[in-house]
């Protein structure tokens, strides 16, 4: 096949690919940001402390942890000792701290199941402890109208902001395919001489430029889907191959699926676009 | 059911394939086709004749649809050009057969290739076309060189090709813009016989020319513009003086 891709098609073939594999790996990417912002936030409000106010000492919180042993949304409770104190304070003081240093503590640690929208789970618990003859608060993580909420900006911000990308490298895409409605001007003018509507001029080209657009599609979500696995292998070294594919499977294949059908289409529109006025053109020449 | 009542298409049945009255058209801001008056018919073929710049080439445009109708009236193939829609257009060019004075080619592609093309847009497929394709190359006389690109043959192969091309088709109305330019005496000659002869399967010719001394090759009817105006010289004498 002489000449199948040669000179300005091969340059445009590259273009294309490359503006995919930018789409795809922000998608990618967007993904990965979504995955860790969700899992943030599911950590977030899957843990709480239990403050006991009374009986002080260690019958307190004897009466606190038996009591969370049979409350509603509790999965598991556990006193926080003052070396895990000193942990958690070190981590956000930044100061080594000595647990001997920390008094004796009222605090239990608790891990939350998953609850509805409108429950409320701090009154469930604190209800349950009171049952248990505890006074009690239970502290959550900040909710959204208290300035919390990061998260779901977060995920908000990846997905549109991929979406922009994909749709900025789609008008690339586009602009870049009607380089070929260009190269391609002596066929719709001979097309336009013979009789060739404007559909089937136009149709042509952006038939051959979406099939380019396809196929660069392809070679740039599949180099953004290795570079993709390649950054996995990096950052989980250990991880095995059914560990990589529960990460990613199977909305992270997304990206890379729409990244050939987004390069063809907008390849297409533009070629399109392009042939249809050099077919108006040569249409009328006065 | 019976076809409605359409004076353009009766005309067209009666073997008018192009009739031109009080037609003014142009580039732009300018008038170039000044209150043209015209007719081509099935079997005749018309030689327009003039200086440079006369408006011989504008002319050739206008008949194959490429030039808008400021004023007048044209019916060309059946269809009053004053209110076709663009497929309307495309359907009545491709009964059209149009070799420019610097035809198009696609440059990489065959001789053979660009000649077949019309018949490609209409559908056909190789095995059918190419018998066809090779009878047109022996009539015009491009020989081998029908297998090289375009980019790679003479200049009078090209138009060679480029009248291989427009005749394809089995077009009705034959336009051939200066058919001589960058042959030899001979060779123009010959080949303004040849598209000629194309009489003689119903369709109409039309020759644009600044040669005068053609109008001994055939029986034309001849035609003489001058800044954009068309006027009748003479009737044609008998077909038989030219055989």
């Amino acid at each position: 096949m002489r000449n199948a891709l040669s000179g300005v098609e091969r340059a445009l073939f590259w273009t294309l690919a490359f503006a995919a594999f930018a789409a795809a790996a922000a998608g990618l990417g967007a993904r990965a940001v979504d995955r860790l912002a969700a899992a943030y936030e599911d950590a977030r409000h899957g843990y709480a402390i239990v403050r006991v106010d009374a009986p002080d000492g260690p019958a307190g919180m004897a009466a606190a942890e038996s009591a969370l042993a049979h409350a509603p949304h509790v999965t598991s409770a556990a006193p926080m000792t003052a070396g895990r104190a000193a942990q958690i304070l070190a981590e956000w003081g930044g100061a080594s701290i000595n647990a001997a240093d920390i008094p004796a503590l009222q605090l239990i640690e608790i891990d939350l199941a998953p609850a509805g929208p409108n429950t409320d789970v701090s009154g469930d618990i604190v209800a349950a402890l009171a049952q248990g003859g505890v006074t009690a608060d239970v502290i959550e993580a900040p909710d959204n109208d208290a300035g919390a909420g990061m998260a779901g900006r977060v995920r908000a911000a990846a997905l549109w902001g991929s979406a922009a990308f994909g749709l900025l490298m789609a008008l690339i895409v586009s602009l870049a395919a009607r380089g070929l409605a260009a190269r391609r001007r002596e066929l719709v003018t001979v097309m336009t001489d013979l009789g060739a509507t404007r559909s089937q001029a136009a149709g042509k080209i952006a038939d051959e430029a979406a099939v380019l657009g396809l196929q660069a599609g392809l070679a740039g979500g599949l180099m953004a889907g290795l570079a993709g696995l390649a950054l996995l292998a990096a950052v989980l070294p250990h991880a095995s191959f059914a560990a990589i594919r529960h990460l990613i499977m199977p909305l992270d294949l997304a990206p890379l699926i729409a990244a050939p059908i987004g390069a063809a289409l907008a390849a297409g529109a533009g070629a399109r676009a392009a042939a249809g006025y050099f077919h108006r053109q040569a249409a009328r020449v006065g | 059911m019976a076809r409605p009542n359409n004076p353009d298409l009766d005309l067209y049945a009666s073997g008018v394939l192009a009739r031109l009255t009080g037609v003014d058209s142009g580039y732009g801001g300018a008038t170039v086709l000044v209150d043209i008056d015209f007719e081509a018919r099935i079997g005749e073929v018309a030689l327009i004749t003039g200086p440079a710049a006369a408006g011989k080439t504008t002319f050739m445009h206008f008949l194959r649809l490429a030039m808008p109708l400021r004023a007048g009236r044209a019916t060309i193939l059946g269809v009053d050009l004053a209110r076709a829609s663009p497929a309307t257009r495309a359907r009545v060019k491709r009964k059209i057969g149009y070799v420019a004075e610097n035809p198009t080619f696609i440059e990489h592609w065959s001789a053979f290739d660009n000649i077949a093309m019309p018949l490609k847009l209409g559908g056909a497929k190789a095995k059918d076309y190419s018998p066809d394709v090779r009878e047109l190359v022996d009539f015009v006389g491009l020989g081998a060189a029908a297998d090289l690109p375009v980019e790679q043959i003479s200049g009078a192969e090209r138009r060679r090709a480029a009248i291989a091309r427009a005749l394809a088709a089995k077009p009705e109305l034959i336009l051939v813009d200066d058919p001589t330019s960058g042959m030899s005496p001979g060779d123009g000659r010959r080949i303004v016989r040849l598209l000629a002869e194309m009489r003689r399967v119903g369709a109409g010719v039309v020759i644009a020319s600044q040669d005068q001394t053609l109008a001994d090759c055939a029986p034309f009817l001849r035609w003489s513009i001058d800044r954009g105006r068309l006027t009748r010289i003479d009737e044609a004498e008998p077909a038989e003086a030219y055989e």
